[in-house]
């Protein structure tokens, strides 16, 4: 089992470094430019979203003991998308203004996971009715989604649209520099809980005999999930699939101990959506190709054959 | 010495209905009380109470001076630990991982809550276990694990949830082996049952007056005596009301169900 986690890691690392080598040809004169300031920070980038929302999809499901748990179910996803898409819709121009849109998601993805945070700190709540709860509030914000969308110009509307699908466009070190910190904090205290997750696997009121705070537990994991994938989502748009793929992907590869599953979703999670940006760029090379859909799209039959395959 | 687990006067109520009503008992290190009654007489609900699950609605658990719902988790596990009734688990890990999550409240390397775990794992006759998936032990086994997981905790009180419900008659006794290992070696232990027959394993044959039977019926505390007592069987007619027959055989005490004399 360790030299499988070694190989898994070492393919991890092989991508992620081969990454910027992926795509049209780099030519001499351009070439270290498109090399140093659009693929290498644009790896990073990848890198650390993919890292985030693999941890936290890890996390999620583990907190939630229900594997559909992801950031999108519990409404980080949605909230972000809502607060993006009201700025590109309501505000004229509002497109153009990069920060602001990214201030919005960021806004909503932490108003509607503090939101579910608070319910399932609160004693009453039972861990199911949470996972309910959030799936209702995505609901409601998808709709209010939809019916901005609906209001809006045709411009607008393409603009929302495009932003709703995930990408990795953002140019130069910007974003590695406003992400990074924010990644590790977060990084830092799911991994921390590491060990009151694992007393989790039995159960929380098991977990609470053997000396877990549970409460406290869940609703930190969340709201600090909801803190890093939200910045994420702030800057790169819902990147579909990764938060819920790459966790089953380790746990049917590698197993679901606690203390490999989270790092290893991490890593995964970066080196996944990495792949899947250079594939974007290779299938349509000046095209752009929202690395969303290629999560998506490659994301959902590996699932269905790892799945079927085990059983 | 370690203090005891002290109920007292504990009322919980639960949509205006009285669950558990003036319940007191007292848990010491070395000895073990075993509590039977009618399903719903609030058996499951006394040990969630115990544990600070649930808060009560009158009176008190306390653990030596402290009120067991206000103690730090990590103290609290310290004072108890549980066996639940049903130990469902989905995620497939190593059974050794399982015990080892148990060592929660240690501030230890990961070493040593291994060496922990695989230790209780042989004091519950389950060493070659350890590597086994959680999600494809049998009952028997499984049931066996969750034992070695309390004794990883290494609490100073287990409470058990009828343990051995779901065991063939085998196992049933051998897991009630284990339980009057653990009293009888200084921890205190409850244990909820509805096996009558169970209750004379729960005691080596000259630790019978250590062993205390407690009948719980709707909420109350309808009696409390010693195993040895010999008109028990009496008592758990009344409790459940229905005849009840002691057969003696071989040294030990049997009863027999809706049997009349």
């Amino acid at each position: 089992m360790n030299m499988r986690i070694a190989l898994t890691a070492l393919t991890c690392v092989t991508i992620l470094c081969a990454a910027p080598w992926m795509g049209a040809p780099l030519h001499a004169e351009h070439g270290d430019f498109v090399l140093m300031e659009l693929r290498i920070p644009r790896v990073l980038l990848g890198a650390i979203v993919g890292a985030m929302l693999g941890l936290t999809g890890a996390v999620y499901q583990a907190v939630f003991d229900n594997p559909l748990a992801t950031p999108s179910t519990v409404g980080t996803t949605a909230g972000a998308s809502l607060g993006a898409l009201a700025v590109l819709i309501l505000i004229p121009g509002g497109g153009s203004s990069l920060p602001m849109v990214s201030i919005a998601a960021f806004a909503g993805a932490l108003l509607v996971t503090f939101a579910i945070a608070a319910i399932a700190a609160s004693g009453r709540a039972r861990i199911n009715d949470v996972l309910l709860a959030g799936i209702a509030i995505s609901l409601a914000a998808g709709a209010i989604t939809t019916g901005l969308q609906f209001q809006a110009d045709i411009a607008s509307t393409f603009e929302a649209v495009r932003w709703s699908l995930g990408h990795l466009t953002q140019v130069g070190y910007q974003g590695v520099q406003l992400l990074a910190p924010i990644a590790i904090f977060c990084g830092g205290v799911l991994l921390f809980h590491t060990r009151a997750l694992e007393s989790m696997i039995g159960g929380e009121e098991r977990a609470h005999a053997q000396g877990v705070d549970v409460r406290r537990t869940r609703s930190v994991c969340l709201a600090t999930g909801a803190l890093g994938v939200g910045a994420c989502v702030a800057w790169c748009g819902p990147i579909a699939f990764v938060g819920l793929i790459v966790p089953h992907m380790v746990r049917l590869g590698l197993g679901a101990t606690r203390r490999v599953l989270f790092p290893m979703s991490a890593l995964l999670g970066a080196a996944f959506l990495v792949l899947c940006d250079g594939i974007a760029r290779m299938v349509m090379p000046n095209h752009d190709l929202p690395v969303g859909v290629v999560t998506a799209m490659l994301g959902a039959p590996l699932l269905v054959w790892l799945v079927t395959r085990r059983r | 010495m370690s203090p005891s687990l002290d109920i007292r006067s504990l009322s919980f109520e639960a949509g205006g209905n009285a669950i558990l009503d003036q319940v007191s008992l007292s848990v010491e290190p070395g000895k073990c009380i075993a509590i039977v009654g009618p399903n719903g007489a609030g058996k499951s609900t006394l040990l969630k109470a115990m544990l600070g699950l649930l808060k009560p609605s009158a009176g008190s658990v306390r653990w030596g001076e402290q009120d067991i719902s206000k103690m730090a988790g990590r103290d609290r596990a310290t004072a108890v630990g549980w066996l639940p009734q049903y130990g469902i688990i989905q995620e497939a890990v190593p059974v050794l991982e399982l015990v080892k999550a148990a060592r929660f409240r240690f501030s230890e390397s990961r070493r040593a809550s291994l060496s922990a775990a695989l230790e209780a794992l042989t004091t519950v006759d389950a060493h070659d276990l350890s590597q086994r998936s959680v999600t494809t032990l049998s009952g028997g086994e499984l049931q066996r694990v969750m034992m070695a997981t309390l004794i990883a905790q290494d609490a100073a009180v287990f409470l058990l949830d009828e343990p051995a419900n779901h065991l063939d008659p085998a196992h049933q006794m051998g897991f009630y082996d284990l339980i009057s290992r653990q009293w009888t070696s200084g921890r205190g232990v409850v244990v909820i049952t509805h096996d009558l027959n169970l209750l004379t394993q729960l005691a080596p044959s000259d630790r019978a007056d250590d062993v205390l039977i407690i009948g719980l019926r709707e909420g109350a505390i309808q009696f409390q005596t010693p195993l040895s007592t010999p008109k028990l069987g009496d008592l758990l007619g009344d409790l459940f009301a229905l005849p009840i027959t002691t057969v003696h055989q071989d040294e030990r005490r049997y009863f027999l169900a809706g049997a009349r004399p």
